[in-house]
């Protein structure tokens, strides 16, 4: 019996097994969807609006929101829905424009645009500035078709065509915005955020998870058996190995088919990307084969294992980018290999790096794997004896 | 008095859930250290503040005005300044991230205001600080507009007939003006939500979801080792599902009461106080309840049990919002969730960690998720009926 036998048996055990094919096929993909679907929008403020003003001021005041490259606005019929989408912060303010906003500037009395929101919550300052500088350029027609009327007669609508030209034919005063880089540092948002972090998540998930196979196999006395056959402990341990290692190398071509067929992934240079598949199915392989000795009965494995692993994909930036939690925290995920992982996947495909850009993620990675694989062949070796 | 045959067994079960490290982990450990690990992560990062690189080579009035506006007090809660000679000074801050944006201000700057062909103000941005950028840009963009405002304000009132010789005068009436238009900021009416205050119910019931498989499993281990049998000696089949349903009460209440008690005492999270907290609590551990009676009715082996189980757990679980704060994410999938007890539950704790403590707010999550639970159970019970399995 060789090892690849051994690693044959478990397998086709595993391939049996039904749940096990959920956790490595579907839930990936599903997670995949929902994480990219959420995971997305840190670049634009979200913005409700509701126009209760039938003049032509509401409908520019709402046009002036939409084309603002800051703002992703959702418009709402009442005031009412709109602050409920603020309170489950959906989005960050609602701007409110009130029923009398044409009729208050007719009468020549300033009109009103009510925002609201809450002054302490995170990016309503922001928001409030983007909504203020789309609301400014409305603002400004009317100031000039006002001041118009203030010195030559007449009224504000009088003067708004006048205004138009004017602002037509007079060269006004820009803003240029230029972005100095264009790599990015951090990984993109959508699907090229969750796929890669995903891979990253359930290979070591389901490792984990897998490791109830070598606790049955133990409870099952399936070693003992084996080891009267005659087959050396090595051999079997090579075995089991082998068979964890193929498993997370299956897991993770399916992700990355998955997310370049469906969801069009760029997975980044294909020989740094197959070594750091590589060098991550090993980390799973050493931690799968390290839950099969650590836990004491299978379901210890598949329910613990999983837990274990969201914990340390949180820590290590699989459910949401590093870059936003606090500096701390940033520090401390960098002791799972998970941080390390989604670094190296950052390098591949937001800076388009090779090999050699990745060589100092793919060493960590490897000291991970090199001491989680010795640990859990040391403690199999012992279980077997 | 005689202790009811269904309380007993759901004291049997208890004991050995208790006794079990897995459900121990599961029902209080990892959520708490979850929530913990969530707490932490976000601490101190619920605030939107950056700080932006100012050139200035000008130094003319308009430069100055520019100035006054950026550091004003408004300004100040979103966005500090750091002053830097030479434009490559400002860029290396900002490709080091030691400053967010960059504004700078051109040579000749306030001069060419005046006339025909203004300079330009330019933003300087980097590609992973979009949000910053934008923000730098909306600030810029606010000066230049009223700016601007001013200038058409004088061509409008030339071009409506206002004589070409008064341009001084009407340059000095137009920039006392006000802008007719009004931005009035009002308090929502809401509470900020704390991300702890989201994801500690969205864990707790994640990990209750787990009770469901372990519940499932342990009745196929006890009618394996004759443990089913020797108690229908004694008790009839609905006492004995009506006992393990008492366990997973109990268990599953536990298991949620203790995160909720500990994340507000330790994290301040805010599940609306106890009662309500229960109330949404209590309908939720009874979905969870039914949807255990429904696997077991629905599998024929332990690693049937156990597979269903998990699929069921995670399906919800994504379903519902306990992974990824569902506001973020697209209408339909928000929609999506309220086909689940666990998505009504989180939406009923989201609506009370920001609005008012109201019996009002939970009702409608309330009754969905009592209709959850009691539909799950018709449907367990015709099933059980149709293939009348037998517990024996």
């Amino acid at each position: 019996v060789t090892a690849a036998t051994i690693a044959r048996v478990t397998l086709r055990r595993l391939a049996r097994d039904r749940t096990s094919l959920f956790f490595m096929i579907i839930l990936p993909v599903v997670v995949i969807v929902v994480v990219g679907a959420s995971v997305g929008g840190f670049s634009r403020f979200k913005v409700a609006v509701v126009n209760e003003d039938s003049g032509r001021l509401g409908a520019g005041i709402v046009s002036a929101l939409r084309h603002s490259t800051a703002i992703d606005l959702h418009v709402f019929s009442t005031a009412d829905a709109a602050r409920t989408s603020v309170r489950r912060a959906e989005t960050t303010l609602a701007v409110i424009i009130p029923r009398t906003t044409s009729a208050d500037l007719q009468s020549g009395h300033p009109g009103k645009v009510v925002v609201l929101g809450d002054r302490t919550s995170s990016s309503f300052e922001g928001a409030f500035t983007a909504v203020s500088a789309a609301v400014s350029n409305q603002s400004a027609r009317l100031q000039a078709a006002g001041f118009a009327a203030q010195q030559v007669g007449g009224t504000v609508d009088d003067h708004l065509g006048e205004a138009d030209r004017a602002a037509a034919s007079t060269a006004a005063l820009q803003v240029t915005t230029s972005t100095i880089d264009t790599v990015r540092q951090v990984l993109p948002e959508g699907f090229s955020y969750s796929a890669p972090t995903m891979l990253v998540l359930f290979v070591f998930i389901n490792a984990l998870a897998a490791g109830a196979g070598i606790i049955e196999t133990r409870q099952l006395r399936i070693y003992e058996r084996m080891s009267a056959a005659p087959v050396r402990r090595r051999t079997i341990i090579a075995g089991e190995t082998l068979a964890y290692l193929s498993i997370s190398l299956l897991q993770s071509v399916l992700i990355v088919t998955i997310g370049a067929t469906l969801f069009g992934v760029s997975w980044g240079d294909p020989i740094a990307a197959a070594a750091l598949i590589m060098v991550w199915a090993l980390v799973g392989t050493g931690a799968g084969v390290l839950s099969g000795t650590l836990f004491r009965t299978p379901e210890q494995a598949s329910s613990i294992g999983p837990a274990l692993g969201i914990g340390l994909g949180m820590l290590g930036g699989c459910m949401w980018p590093l870059e936003i939690v606090s500096p701390l925290m940033r520090t401390v995920g960098h002791i799972t290999p998970q941080s390390w992982a989604v670094d190296a996947w950052t390098i591949l495909l937001s800076r388009k790096g090779n090999l050699v850009d990745l060589a100092p993620q793919l060493g960590v990675l490897a000291l991970f794997a090199a001491a989680l694989i010795s640990l859990a062949t040391y403690r199999l070796g012992r279980r077997l004896t | 008095v005689r202790t009811p045959v269904a309380v007993v067994i759901a004291g049997k079960d208890l004991r050995q859930r208790f006794r079990d490290r897995s459900a121990l982990v599961l029902g209080f450990a990892a959520p708490l250290a979850i929530a913990a690990l969530m707490s932490l992560a976000f601490r101190g990062t619920e605030q939107f503040h950056f700080t932006a690189g100012v050139v200035n080579n000008d130094h003319g009035q308009m430069a100055s005005a520019f100035g006054q506006v950026i550091t004003s007090k408004e300004v100040k809660s979103v966005m500090a300044t750091r002053s830097y000679d030479t434009e490559a000074s400002a860029r290396a801050a900002l490709k080091h991230r030691s400053v967010s944006a960059v504004f700078v201000v051109p040579s000749g700057f306030s001069q060419s205001a005046a006339g025909a062909h203004p300079e330009s103000i330019r933003v300087l941005t980097s590609i992973d600080l979009q949000l910053a950028g934008q923000v730098a840009d909306s600030i810029a963009q606010s000066f230049v507009t009223q700016v601007n405002a001013d200038r058409l304000s004088v061509a409008t009132a030339v071009t409506a007939g206002a004589s070409s010789g008064r341009i001084a005068e009407l340059a000095a009436s137009a920039s006392t003006l006000r802008p007719p238009l009004d931005i009035v900021s009002r308090p929502s009416g809401s509470h900020s939500l704390k991300v702890i205050s989201y994801y500690a119910p969205g864990m707790g019931i994640f990990f209750l979801l787990f009770a469901i498989g372990f519940t499932a499993r342990g009745y196929f281990v006890e009618r394996r080792n004759g443990t089913l049998e020797r108690m229908s000696a004694a008790a009839r089949p609905g006492q004995i599902i009506l006992g393990k349903s008492l366990a997973v009460l109990v268990y599953g209440s536990a298991s949620l009461g203790t995160m909720a008690l500990v994340t507000s005492l330790l994290f301040g999270a805010d599940w609306g106080g106890p009662l309500l907290a229960t109330a949404v609590g209590i309908p939720m551990v009874l979905s969870v309840v039914a949807l255990t009676a429904l696997v077991i009715v629905l599998a024929r082996s332990e690693r049937q049990a156990e597979g269903m189980a998990s699929i069921v757990t995670f399906g919800l679980a994504l379903m519902g919002g306990n992974f990824v704060f569902l506001s973020t994410a697209p209408p339909l999938l928000r929609k999506l969730a309220l086909f689940t007890p666990n998505g009504w539950a989180l939406r009923a704790y989201l609506d009370l960690a920001t609005g008012p403590h109201r019996w009002s707010t939970i009702a409608l999550p309330v009754v969905a998720m009592l209709s959850f639970a009691l539909a799950v159970s018709a449907i367990t019970a015709i099933l059980l009926r149709r293939s009348e399995v037998s517990l024996s």
